[in-house]
């Protein structure tokens, strides 16, 4: 069977057993639970002085009612910063290249956050659709456009991890089918397309590590809107 | 991790019935990990070693018997060949992508590992650092008490001698406040029997100066005219005769 470019995204699935299940589960090896040491092996520390430190860094402007939501987060974190530079190797599946898993997690998130925020200071959080310091005949068009981006919210945190990533993996695959291809025909060109998946390659460590903590990032924002 | 799993599963086992406990005794040869929980056993200092970052050393010294120090590269390379040649690894697009992405990850291990290293060390030797000064102000804590401790037992020693010599003071003054007294106390008795004293001496003087004076006075009552002047030329016969002696013995 011939190889589109969009079978890397398919559900990876041998004897029709899917392997997505594990494909998500499996990383979770890699973060071993705290040790009854004092003091640990270095992967140990460095796993729990990042933690730490991000924990620290995304909670510092939240309020002391929306620490409960540091475990989540910092979870959550871990998951998809795993899971982006896991993808990262070749021949492997990155699941949150999939729209399914990352708009179940924006979603359920996302309005997890709304209705705290509307249940316990329904009042603060209608007062955010309208931005302060608008001038009052602005105010009907204004509340209309928020309330629609608040709606979006969710969407966008999903496409926009789903789109970085898909078109990340895309762009490697097509620039490494290129050089390739131009191997033994232009050797040259296949050099130059060789620098650009590097610089590429490159990128996409970037973007991995970045798309993650801009998704955990927004979430918090959400989170201090309405706690 | 896996010795809690033992733990736990030799428990339901010993629970279920007549054979459950047999297979436990029965593996209990194969369980490798240590039975007990406290003390924890210790970390060892490094990891295990590996070469070119990926194959235990393991390997190396299993296959160096049988085909000394080249034998694990040739079984790599003859297994590469083999994959390669029957088309078993089939070189696509990813192959590309894996020389990229492992060529970064190679280069940047190789030139940030050892700083990472290095800081992941520091977080811990600070964590042992800040016991070891806890552990070490206590200690000389403890140290300066002890001998503060001594000082002031050396001290009380000394405070004997320093009760002494206060009493000493204080039977001193006692001593020289009574002698102060007793010198006052003299001295008025003095003073009073000089009064007396010169009190006598006084009247003694009176009455003999009265009585001269009365005597005088009589005497001088008594002397007649004529008696004075027989007196008077007795004295100066009295004095020629003295005259005429005193020219005789000055001739003579």
């Amino acid at each position: 069977m011939t190889l589109s470019l969009f079978d890397q995204f398919l559900s990876p699935v041998v004897c029709w057993i899917p392997l997505v299940a594990i494909a998500i589960i499996l990383p979770w090896i890699l973060f071993p639970s705290p040790t009854t040491r004092w003091l640990n092996n270095r992967s140990l520390t460095s796993q729990n002085w990042f933690l730490s430190q991000a924990t620290s860094q995304i909670f510092l402007p939240i309020n002391p009612p929306g620490h409960k939501w540091a475990l989540l987060l910092s979870s959550l974190l871990i998951f998809l910063t795993t899971m982006n530079t896991a993808g990262l190797l070749p021949y492997t599946f990155t699941p949150t290249s999939q729209l399914s898993i990352n708009m179940g997690l924006a979603g359920a998130l996302w309005m997890g956050v709304v209705i705290l925020g509307m249940r316990t200071q329904p009042t603060h959080s209608l007062g955010h659709l309208l931005p302060e310091g608008a001038p009052a005949l602005l105010t009907p068009i204004l509340v209309i456009i928020e309330t629609i981006s608040l709606f979006i919210r969710p969407i966008a945190l999903g496409v926009r991890l789903t789109a970085n990533l898909t078109a990340g993996h895309l762009l490697i695959q097509l620039t490494s089918t290129a050089t390739l291809a131009m191997l033994t025909i232009m050797p040259v060109t296949a050099i130059f397309t060789g620098i650009l998946l590097f610089l590429l390659a490159l990128l996409e460590a970037a973007v991995a590590l970045i798309q993650a903590y801009v998704f955990v990032l927004l979430l918090s924002l959400y989170l201090q809107e309405n706690v | 991790m896996l010795s809690r799993l033992v733990f736990l599963s030799a428990n339901s086992l010993r629970s279920s019935g007549l054979i459950g406990a047999g297979l436990v005794q029965a593996s209990r040869s194969l369980q490798t990990s240590s039975q007990r929980l406290a003390p924890v056993p210790p970390l060892p200092d490094h990891g295990g070693k590996v070469r070119h970052g990926l194959i235990p050393e393991e390997l190396f010294e299993f296959l160096y018997p049988k085909t000394g120090v080249t034998g694990p590269y040739m079984l790599g390379t003859g297994l590469i060949v083999y994959l390669l040649s029957k088309e078993l690894y089939v070189i696509n697009h990813e192959t590309i992508y894996a020389i990229c992405i492992g060529t970064i990850i190679v280069y940047g291990v190789k030139k940030y590992g050892a700083t990472v290293a290095a800081f992941i060390d520091s977080i811990n030797e600070e964590k042992v650092a800040k016991a070891q000064a806890a552990k070490d102000s206590h200690i000389s804590f403890l140290t300066e008490a002890i001998e503060n401790e001594k000082k002031e037992q050396w001290r009380v020693e000394g405070r004997g001698m320093l009760f002494d010599a206060k009493r000493n003071n204080v039977a001193m003054l006692l001593e020289t406040n009574y002698r102060e007294r007793q010198h006052m106390v003299t001295n008025e008795v003095k003073r009073r029997l000089d009064y007396q004293i010169a009190l006598q001496h006084l009247n003694r003087r009176l009455q003999q100066e009265h009585m001269i004076n009365w005597v005088e006075k009589n005497v001088i009552s008594s002397i007649t005219p004529q008696q004075e002047k027989e007196s008077i030329a007795k004295c100066i016969a009295d004095l020629k005769v003295l005259a005429k002696t005193t020219q005789a013995k000055a001739a003579a």
